[in-house]
């Protein structure tokens, strides 16, 4: 068996609203080889962006345990959460939350700025095919483009593992089809663990990983012998 | 309403510090306006009903000698409501203390009794005409005086014993104090005392005459007219000098408190007021951007725009009402612990502690009008918020790059969080320049406070030890052949002594002109130090004569100037001289000239009329206080010491200053800051995802509104600089020249108690930066 990367083990997280307490998450357990494209699919409320916060090291379970190698990132101090998010982790999410006040490329500096070997950034911008666009601010790029440059903030610090909570949610077909074809580049290129929520299935034909989800609980974990080109998945 | 109204208490819950903040400055303002107001009517009001009591004095004329009989004959001539004539002298009073000098205002008092009447404390009026006397309150308590107790005058060489038969405070002498030149009461060292007629005019050789006169004019004089038209009545009588209500020293003391009060009062709470407006429209039009969605719904739900701006303008009246509450409360105590002040500084028996309702009202109403005005125009966006259209998300911000980043030299050697720092202190502008204003402000009043005060604290010890160097000053009774200056060392031990000519003269130009007190000195003097206007040094030299700075101003004349000089010594002819020089004296207005010159243009003879002198012999006053021909000592420690005394409360005074104008810096500081990181909640929260750490991101914060403060201490400099002078000129008078100090120490902590109260606001904030919920932010497109 491989070592796994990232592990999960009965994660549980639970809200006290009131008197009710809701179960966002319950026994969740999945682990994540190196290099390994993973997807997670689910319904609406089913807990994939609480668990995908877990792993992120942005949330703290209400019990169980995360691991990224040998060590446990549940167990993480607050001030080791921040370090392990400037070095570790890239996230992407649905909203760019990129910095309307900054150009492209200063955004991408605003995340190489803190963490300690980050990659080119000149180099980062071609491969998301943004060069031409570095000096442009955020409101001057489409969707797309926007994107792109939240992966590619995400992935110039160098991290280890990438995490993007529904990337292409509020794009196009098209373009969200370029970013996940992007994601993969990058996920090959870089080798950078790489996981995604989505809601779209289609998705999962493309990934070495498939998570589901429902009502707080993994329901099925598949492991994709041959996963196919994303520009070749029927929509 | 009533759903809307729970939602109020939880909005101010959840900005609890920026909602209080506003609230102490409503409150600082009103305080002031409170208090201040209150002690000016509590002055005013007592002092208009002690003056109509006591029936003070509109007009003094001094005269060399003036018959008695001559007085109604004038009075009658301008149909005065009354005309009194008295005699006034100061002579030395003898004490067990053989080295103590201490001085008395020998005032006879008129038996018809119109004009100045005394207010009686303790004791009775005149009985026993020979060897009773009155005398002023402040200085038989100063010096633990009873009535009955006996005290030693000495005039013209002799002794009289006479018996205090009554304590009396005069409308003349509220505030007590010798000259002009004094500045400061020194109340156990110098006093008054009224005697009958008959004593003072046998004691003084005065039978039958007076040397000083008061009117009382009719409703409809004007004292300023009638200033002009008696001066040829009196001349012959030997006219010294007319002073009017307005100038007499008490009065115009007192006035020039109030004055202040009225300007404080008027001007500052409207400042703090009108800051406070300010934060509140930036705070509430942030608040209804923030709550674009709920706003919405609640118009799909039907409530009207009106209805809804009411909500918030509601929040505005609320930090009002909290700051009229606090304000009034604490105005109220304050304005009685200052009336209370000006009632141990003033000796004005009429003075009581009120509490005025009607500033209550006047607060509300002016808090209302500031806070609701403030309220609407804050919320006035919510006209604009279309229920449909709130939904959806807000247009993205667009990005610009700053006139900064043009100057690429320097932008490309910037780091790039100082190009991030700069970047997003030019975001909002009008924010940034309201915050710039807000330390410029902020550091303008604490460098005009210290820099002011610490000028005048410097003004006395420069006064004493650099401009004038004598350790006392002497005068003579009658003037003195030079030759004494050889016979006081016979007296007293000296280390230095010359002579000096002291005489008061009327200096005009054009129509301009004003009494002062010519000096003649020595062109060698050691007692003198002069400095012209470039600082260079000056002698007298006997040429011309050399007018003070405040002097010349005054005369509106300048150096190379002729001046003319009249005498009040009769039947001299006016004299005109060339403005030598014009010099600096921090304190008090004179003109002085070369002694022998001084004497052979000005005065009749080679006489003079007192001495300086520099000596450590410790019995100095027993001795002198034997000597013929002795009127006053004055010493300069003395001097020096009663104003030691008084800097406590100054000290006090601009404590108070600077922690009122911190207020308004912390405040504006805080609010600002408070409001900037709710508007960037979600661009934090994508850097604490980034793996920016809380204090990474209270510094960029911190060095955001640094770089600001910064720029507004440097302003705030220059503005202070400004201010300072345009207060010192205003508090300026012939008695003291207020300027602001170049004393690079009183700069550097006015802008180190602005940086305080700015780092501690920045503090504050810290709080809000720690509560920062990233996952939640995250969550929501709209933030
Ligand atoms: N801060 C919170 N307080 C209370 N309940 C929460 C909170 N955050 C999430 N939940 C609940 O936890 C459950 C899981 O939420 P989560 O965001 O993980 O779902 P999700 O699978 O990402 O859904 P979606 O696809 O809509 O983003 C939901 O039922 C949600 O209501
Ligand atoms: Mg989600």
């Amino acid at each position: 068996m491989e070592p796994f990367f990232i592990k999960a083990e009965n994660i549980s997280k639970y809200y006290q609203m009131g008197e009710v307490s809701v179960k966002a998450l319950e026994d969740a357990s999945f682990e994540l080889l190196e290099g390994e494209f993973a997807v997670i699919l689910g319904p609406s409320g089913s807990g994939k962006s609480t668990l995908l916060n877990i792993i992120g090291g942005m949330d703290v379970p209400t019990s169980g345990r995360a691991f990224l190698r040998d060590e446990e990132i549940t167990g993480f101090s607050e001030k080791k959460l921040t370090e392990y998010r400037r070095n570790k982790v890239g996230f992407v999410f649905q909203f760019y939350n990129i910095m309307a006040n900054l150009t492209a490329r200063e955004n991408i500096e605003l995340a190489v700025e803190i963490c300690k070997n980050p990659l080119d950034i000149d180099k980062i911008m071609e491969s998301v095919g943004l060069l031409e666009r570095k000096d442009h601010f955020p409101s001057q790029l489409s969707g797309g483009e926007q994107q792109r440059v939240a992966i590619a903030r995400a992935i110039a610090k160098n991290p280890e593992i990438l995490l993007c909570d529904e990337p292409t949610g509020a794009l196009d077909y098209t373009t969200g089809v370029s970013i996940l074809s992007l994601l993969r580049q990058v996920n090959k290129d870089f080798g950078i663990t790489v996981a995604v929520i989505t809601h779209n299935s289609a998705i999962a034909e493309m990934a070495d990983k498939v998570i589901k989800m429902r009502s707080g609980r993994i329901v099925d974990i598949r492991t994709n012998e041959q996963p196919m080109d994303p520009e070749r998945i029927e929509w | 309403m009533k759903k809307l109204d729970k939602r109020l208490w939880g909005l101010i819950k959840s900005t609890k510090g920026q909602f209080f903040a506003i609230a102490v400055v409503v409150a600082v303002g009103l305080m002031i306006f409170v208090s201040m107001g209150s002690a000016e009517i509590n002055l005013q009001s007592a002092l208009n009903d002690y003056y109509k009591l006591t029936n003070f004095s509109d007009l003094y004329v001094q005269v060399v000698k003036i018959p008695e009989k001559e007085i109604p004959v004038i009075g009658a001539k301008y149909n005065f409501s009354a005309a009194e004539g008295r005699v006034v002298s100061e002579v030395p009073m003898i004490t067990d203390d053989e080295n103590e000098r201490v001085t008395v205002r020998v005032t006879s008092l008129s038996e018809e009794d119109k004009i100045n009447s005394l207010y009686y404390i303790e004791g009775s009026p005149i009985k026993d005409k020979h060897h009773d006397v009155v005398m002023i309150q402040q200085f038989a308590e100063a010096r633990g005086i009873r009535t009955r107790d006996e005290i030693r005058l000495q005039i013209n060489g002799r002794q009289y014993k006479m018996t205090v038969k009554g304590i009396a405070a005069s409308a003349e002498y509220i505030y007590l104090i010798e000259s002009a030149q004094n500045m400061l009461p020194n109340e156990s060292k110098f006093g008054v005392v009224y005697v009958s007629e008959e004593f003072a005019q046998k004691s003084f050789g005065f039978s039958g005459s007076a040397n000083e006169i008061t009117i009382k004019l009719n409703e409809n004089q004007d004292s300023e007219i009638i200033e002009e038209l008696i001066e040829d009545d009196f001349e012959d009588f030997g006219l010294k000098r007319i002073i009017t209500k307005e100038n007499q020293l008490s009065n115009r003391m007192i006035s020039e408190e109030l004055t202040q009060l009225k300007n404080m009062s008027s001007s500052i709470p409207i400042l703090f007021l009108s800051i406070a407006g300010i934060v509140l429209i930036m705070m509430v039009s942030r608040m209804v951007k923030k709550d674009r969605i709920s706003i919405g719904v609640l118009k799909a739900l039907g409530y009207s725009s009106s209805q809804i701006i009411i909500h918030y303008v509601k929040y505005a009246l609320s930090a009002g009402a909290v700051g009229v509450l606090l304000g009034t409360l604490f105005g109220t105590a304050v304005a009685g612990a200052m009336t209370k002040m000006y009632i141990d500084f003033f000796n004005l028996p009429l003075l009581r502690i009120n509490v005025y309702p009607q500033y209550i009202i006047w607060s509300v109403a002016f808090a209302g009008i500031f806070c609701g005005i403030s309220g609407v125009w804050g919320a006035k966006g919510i006209l604009k918020i279309m229920p449909a259209e709130s939904m959806r998300p807000e247009a993205p911000k667009t990005g610009k790059r700053i006139l900064l980043e043009r100057f690429r030299f320097f932008w490309h050697r910037l780091s790039f969080s100082w190009k991030l720092i700069i970047k997003n202190s030019f975001r909002n502008k009008k924010r940034m320049t309201f915050v710039l204003f807000g330390v410029a402000l902020t550091c303008s009043l604490m460098v005009a406070t210290i820099s002011l005060v610490s000028s005048t604290l410097g003004l006395f010890d420069k006064h004493f030890t650099e401009f004038q160097k004598m350790d006392y000053n002497i005068n003579f009774s009658t003037p003195l052949n030079e030759e004494v200056v050889k016979e006081i060392p016979h007296i007293i031990k000296t280390e230095h002594i010359e002579p000096k000519i002291e005489f008061p003269f009327e200096l005009s130009n054009g129509l301009r002109k004003e009494v002062v007190n010519v000096i003649g000195i020595k062109k060698d003097t050691g007692f003198y130090s002069f400095t012209g206007l470039n600082g260079e040094s000056i002698e007298v030299s006997g040429k011309g004569i050399l007018l003070s700075e405040n002097l010349a101003n005054f005369l509106k004349i300048e150096k190379g100037g002729t001046i003319k000089i009249h005498s009040f010594i009769p039947e001299r002819d006016d004299v005109y001289l060339t403005v030598e020089n014009i010099i600096k004296q921090g304190l008090g207005m004179n003109a002085y000239m070369e002694l022998t010159a001084m004497g052979d243009n000005l005065m009749e003879n080679q006489l003079i009329s007192g001495v300086y002198v520099d000596s450590r012999d410790p019995d100095l006053m027993k001795k002198l206080i034997k000597a013929d021909h002795i009127s006053t000592i004055q010493s300069s420690q003395d001097m020096l010491n009663v104003f030691q005394e008084f800097m406590g409360l100054t000290i006090m005074s601009i404590g108070f200053i600077v922690v009122m104008s911190g207020i308004l810096g912390f405040s504006i500081v805080y609010n600002a800051t408070v409001i900037s990181i709710g508007e960037r909640e979600m661009e934090f929260s994508s850097m604490r995802v980034l793996g920016f750490s809380k204090n990474q991101i209270f510094g960029i914060i911190l060095r955001e509104n640094m770089v600001i403060t910064l720029f507004g201490i440097l302003m705030g400099i220059p503005m202070g600089r400004y201010l300072g002078t345009a207060m010192g000129n205003m508090f300026s008078n012939e008695i003291y020249t207020l300027g602001i100090t170049a004393d690079i120490k009183s700069y550097i902590l006015a802008c180190g108690f602005t940086l305080l109260f700015i780092i501690l606001s920045q503090l504050a904030t810290y709080r809000k930066i720690n509560k920062l919920n990233f996952l939640q932010a995250l969550k929501n497109r709209v933030s």
